[in-house]
């Protein structure tokens, strides 16, 4: 009964069915992926000759390589703590037991139902320089907008503001589901003995839902790290390159250059960055996690 | 009436969040010429539909979002079967390796989609499932974003259902069926939403392994709006209307189970 | 002297470049042609329309053919579909690429050039329109057939041009016409802001392609590689850096505006009167006239070039062409061309432009019925019309080949957002791009041999 075996046998067994999908239409492909990355190939994307690992050296000795890096680090930075700040200050807003709450609580969570496509072009159309509402409205009150997506300062600002606004829904989502699964009695316990308003958001609320915030910001950098609709769609990785983040820049040389072999080299690039982020994440924000 | 200044500030905040799609209705009844207007308009003066049945008669809407909810739903029901497998897998049960697996879930999401489009054609090709059905729905029906958001919700049930329920001889599977799924249904509810509409609204994926009009999905259709040579922004936002309306619909639906599931008491005791 | 060069440069390709008939390459004339063929596009909305009137009507007039044509969304996602079908195999008989996926597509060797059907049947394309030919010729050879053809264009605002005191039927010619005109348009608000600017250029390599071949200057070296495959770029000449200056210097000075990388954007400018000119493609002036519905009057001028208007200079043909896959049978390539051939004939290619308002390939269209009809209803097409037809007969005019065109453009956009932005001085900007994209050709020659 306690063999190391049975127990790993019974995990597997429940594990099997997204293991094999996962293996089928993940893992496989990864494999191949990482194969081509150390080849040189054609424009059909096979393989035609050993190329070891000129095209990892040249990814990491070129300067576009190290501004997509900085692209990308600065678009998460701008993107996820705000967008998970956003969702926790709606969701509290959203949790109160008022009449037709069901009503705000759709509507805030409504930009789950619009696909990253349908955003930016929505959003493209608010940025517009000069025929754009942001800056008419702008100008209204006496504040001449930028030219969002022109300026190389300013277009990252325009992506991520986008991408929090497509997230929020999921982030609002989650969040509310995490508060409504903390128990009354501990806000009751907290206010009898003297919690109030801000106190008991960072004592109490936030720790309870720590389990969501945690959750939302593993997932939400993966998301955001793998962004790529919003920046085709917007500005194509440009002013300049500064939106040109590292998954843009394997969409063009994959699917609008045909150099497989050094797109390849990139995806397993930002896949080992990726990972190395979540596993720091887990190793020293887990700790700070409170489960019941 | 104490409540107020609550109600106000949820207006406010609800009109910011909602001011894209409000937007794209408005933009929706408008004409192109009035649409290319300086400064920018806001409401239509004239309100027509003439865009939505210019959609209509561009592309076989109808069609395309019974294709997606169809995907949709399979999808759904695969993810929420996985999902609750995996994470039940991935909370209660103890065994060697099982850090190691959840990485390698949580791995999944990880991998830049262009590193595994074209391979999944490839196979999705080789076993005949172009053009159906299942091709644009089995490759998704695993999550490692439902897997994870699903181990939060068990690690929050109580050691001591666990322990009861073994001492009471239930086996691992009845406990997992009869205790752990019916108390988490607010997170299968957020699963289930997730997984619809992250599956309805793909783009590239049914654009490649379709070729029938008959079998394409609603983001394709918005694509075939999006002219090469000009933009018909009206057009557009109509067709967007058309494609988000049914997801906001069914967005109030869960909403309604989210709140249900709670009010039985379900969560917390 | 074609096999000498292509021999020296280690063969031409799949294709070669060997004899000068390539009748060889055709199935044989008397193969039937299959009985169902596909074909991918990325027309949509009326074009898709008028794509589907044509397929329609080819099925209707006769029964031994039928064709399917299918949408597979904008020219870069089909292309990025035909490449994966390619690789496993599913690519269909006939498919629609843009202008600059020439080199992509016959240095992949995968199809079957229009010139060996040409040959082989020893068809007349006298009555073709050379300039729309020569852009898919690769040395002198036609590689796939041209379909839909645009080129680019003066959009200017013929009131704005009247309330400014210019003389609305004499649009600007040169760069320096276009910027005096430029700074007379633009005008400003009572809070000091410009509420219309004088011209509106978005950045779009191929307005930069264009104005380099107004200026006769070539894009890349090897006859812009269509004598053979390019080695280098040519972007730091004096006419490229001239046409910089000139762009630069109207946006520091406040009369040019700058969209960016929109070119929806910089049409809606137009549209919204935010500009008073623009360049953009003629394909675009049919859906700029609905559009402004009246509200002001349109007008159509000849692409800007330098001031001593280069006798070299003239306009490059833009769109796509339509190309026959080799990897299908003999039969369906067979039926693909009869299709091609039916697409041709003046009345289908009248009705095309009628429809969507692309150029006829073939000059008898222009006297069919809806041609007429169009031109009456559009009279500022002519303007196009007469650009394309005095337009010289060049490499520089013929525009570029190059294996990495699309990266080539977008890094063309960079170098202008880079002056624009006044990040870099013009010179160090174009030899900067220069030497990128002279290294991706390398990386391209050496991966495709």
């Amino acid at each position: 009964m306690s063999h190391g075996g049975r127990p790993l046998l019974v995990g597997l067994a429940y594990l099997a069915p997204s293991l094999i999908l996962f293996a089928a239409f993940v893992f496989i492909p990864l494999g191949r992926t990482f194969y081509l990355s150390f080849f040189n190939t054609r424009s059909t994307g096979a393989p035609t000759s050993f190329a070891g690992l000129d095209n990892y050296l040249e990814l990491l000795t070129s300067e576009a390589f190290r501004t997509g890096i900085v692209a990308t680090v600065l678009f998460t930075l701008y993107t996820v703590p705000l967008g998970i700040a956003l969702g926790l200050v709606l969701a509290v807003l959203l949790d109160a037991p008022l009449r037709a709450i069901g009503v705000f609580r759709t509507i805030m969570s409504s930009t789950i139902a619009v696909s990253a496509a349908v955003g930016s072009l929505i959003w493209l159309l608010l940025f517009n320089p000069s025929l754009g509402l942001l800056n008419h409205m702008l100008s209204l009150v006496g504040i001449a907008g930028p030219q969002w997506l022109i300026q190389p300062q300013t277009a990252i600002l325009a992506v991520s503001v986008t991408t929090i606004w497509l997230t929020l829904g999921t982030n609002v989502i989650v969040l509310l589901a995490g508060l409504q699964g903390v128990p009354q009695e501990i806000y009751e316990a907290a206010r009898l003995d003297g919690a109030r308003g801000l106190r008991m958001f960072t004592r109490i609320t936030v720790p309870m839902v720590s389990p969501s915030l945690f959750f939302l910001l593993v997932v939400d950098t993966i998301a955001v790290l793998q962004a790529f609709t919003q920046i085709h769609v917007m500005t194509r990785g440009g002013p300049v390159d500064t939106t040109r983040v590292l998954v843009y820049s394997i969409y063009l040389d994959a699917f609008q250059n045909f150099q497989f072999g050094f797109a390849s080299a990139q995806a397993v690039i930002l896949f080992v960055i990726v990972l190395a982020l979540t596993v720091i994440q887990f190793r020293v924000v887990e700790r700070r996690v409170h489960y019941q | 009436m104490r409540h107020l200044p609550n109600y106000v500030v949820l207006v406010i905040v609800a009109l910011l969040v909602a001011f894209p799609l409000l937007l794209a209705l408005s933009y929706s009844l408008m004409s192109e010429s009035e649409i290319a207007t300086f400064p920018p308009p806001v409401l239509p003066q004239a309100p027509s539909l003439d865009n939505y049945a210019t959609v209509f008669s561009t592309i076989p809407i109808g069609r395309y979002l019974l294709n997606s909810f169809v995907v949709a739903g399979a999808v759904v029901a695969g993810q929420i079967v996985t999902a609750s497998l995996a994470a039940y897998a991935f909370s209660f049960l103890t065994y060697p390796g099982r850090t190691l697996l959840f990485f390698a879930f949580l791995s999944t999401l990880m991998i830049p989609w262009e590193a595994t489009i074209i391979p999944n054609y490839i196979t999705i090709r080789s076993i005949g499932w172009l053009d159906t059905y299942q091709g644009l729905a089995v490759p998704f029906m695993a999550t490692a974003f439902g897997t994870f958001l699903l181990r939060q919700g068990f690690l929050q049930i109580p050691k001591e259902l666990h322990d009861a329920a073994r001492i009471d001889g239930a086996s691992s599977f009845r406990f997992f069926r009869s205790i752990v799924v019916p108390l988490s249904r607010p997170a299968l509810a957020t699963v289930a939403i997730y997984a619809f509409l992250s599956t309805y609204n793909q783009y590239f994926w049914p654009l490649l392994i379709t070729n029938q009009p008959l079998m394409r999905t609603t983001q394709v259709g918005i694509a075939q709006l999006r002219f090469e040579e000009t933009l018909r922004w009206g057009l557009v936002m109509a067709g967007v209307v058309m494609v988000a309306a049914p997801t906001l619909a069914l967005l109030i639906v869960g909403q309604r189970q989210l709140i249900r599931g709670l009010t039985s008491g379900a969560v917390k005791g | 002297m074609v096999v000498l060069v292509a021999a020296a440069c280690g063969g031409g390709g799949p294709v070669g470049a060997g004899p000068s008939d390539l009748s060889a390459q055709a199935p044989g004339k008397d193969v039937k042609p299959a009985a169902k063929i596909t074909w991918w596009h990325a027309m949509s909305g009326v074009n898709n329309d008028a794509v589907n009137r044509i397929v329609d009507g080819f099925n209707k007039s006769q029964t031994n053919i039928k064709v399917e044509a299918i949408f597979q969304g904008n020219y870069d996602d089909l292309l990025a579909k035909l490449n994966t079908a390619i690789a496993s195999n599913s690519a269909p008989a006939l498919v629609q690429v843009y202008d600059i996926g020439q080199a992509y597509m016959r240095d992949g060797g995968q199809i079957v050039p229009m010139q060996a059907f040409i040959d082989r049947d020893k068809f007349d394309t006298k009555d073709f329109e050379p300039a729309v030919l020569n852009y898919y010729k690769f040395q002198d050879k036609l590689q796939s057939m041209p379909f839909n053809s645009s080129s680019a264009i003066l959009y200017y605002n013929k009131d704005a041009f009247k309330e400014a005191g210019l003389d609305p039927e004499k649009p600007p010619a040169t760069f320096t016409e276009v910027a005096d005109a430029a700074k007379k348009l633009t005008k400003k608000d009572a809070g000091g802001q410009v509420s219309r600017y004088g011209f509106g250029p978005s950045i779009y390599g191929w307005l930069f392609e264009q104005l380099l071949a107004t200026s006769g200057a070539p894009y890349a070296d090897k006859g812009n590689g269509r004598d053979d495959r390019a080695t280098k770029v040519l972007w730091n000449s004096d006419a490229a850096k001239k046409i910089l200056s000139w762009w630069k210097a109207g946006v520091d000075g406040g009369y040019f505006y700058n969209p960016g990388i929109d070119n929806d954007g910089a049409a809606n400018a137009f549209n919204a009167q935010k500009t008073a000119m623009y360049i953009e493609s003629t394909a675009r002036l049919r859906g700029h006239i609905n559009t402004v519905a009246g509200k002001f009057q349109i007008g159509t001028g000849l692409y800007p070039r330098p001031d001593d208007k280069p006798k070299d200079g003239g306009n490059i043909i833009g769109g796509a062409s339509l190309y026959i896959m080799k990897s299908r049978p003999a039969d369906e390539q067979q039926a693909a061309w009869e299709f091609v051939k039916y697409v041709l004939s003046p009345a289908v290619q009248a009705q095309w432009q009628s429809d969507t308002g692309y150029y006829p390939i073939v000059k008898a269209a222009y006297n069919e019925g809806p041609s007429k009809e169009w031109a009456s209803k559009y009279p500022q097409f002519l303007t196009a019309v007469n650009e394309i037809r005095d337009s010289p007969q060049n490499r520089a005019t013929n525009g570029a080949v190059l294996g990495v065109m699309p990266q080539a453009r977008q890094r063309t956009q960079k170098m202008i957002e880079v002056v624009l932005l006044g990040q870099a001085t013009v010179d160090a900007a174009a030899d900067a791009a220069v030497n990128d994209i002279n290294a991706q050709i390398d990386k391209y020659n050496k991966a495709n041999p």
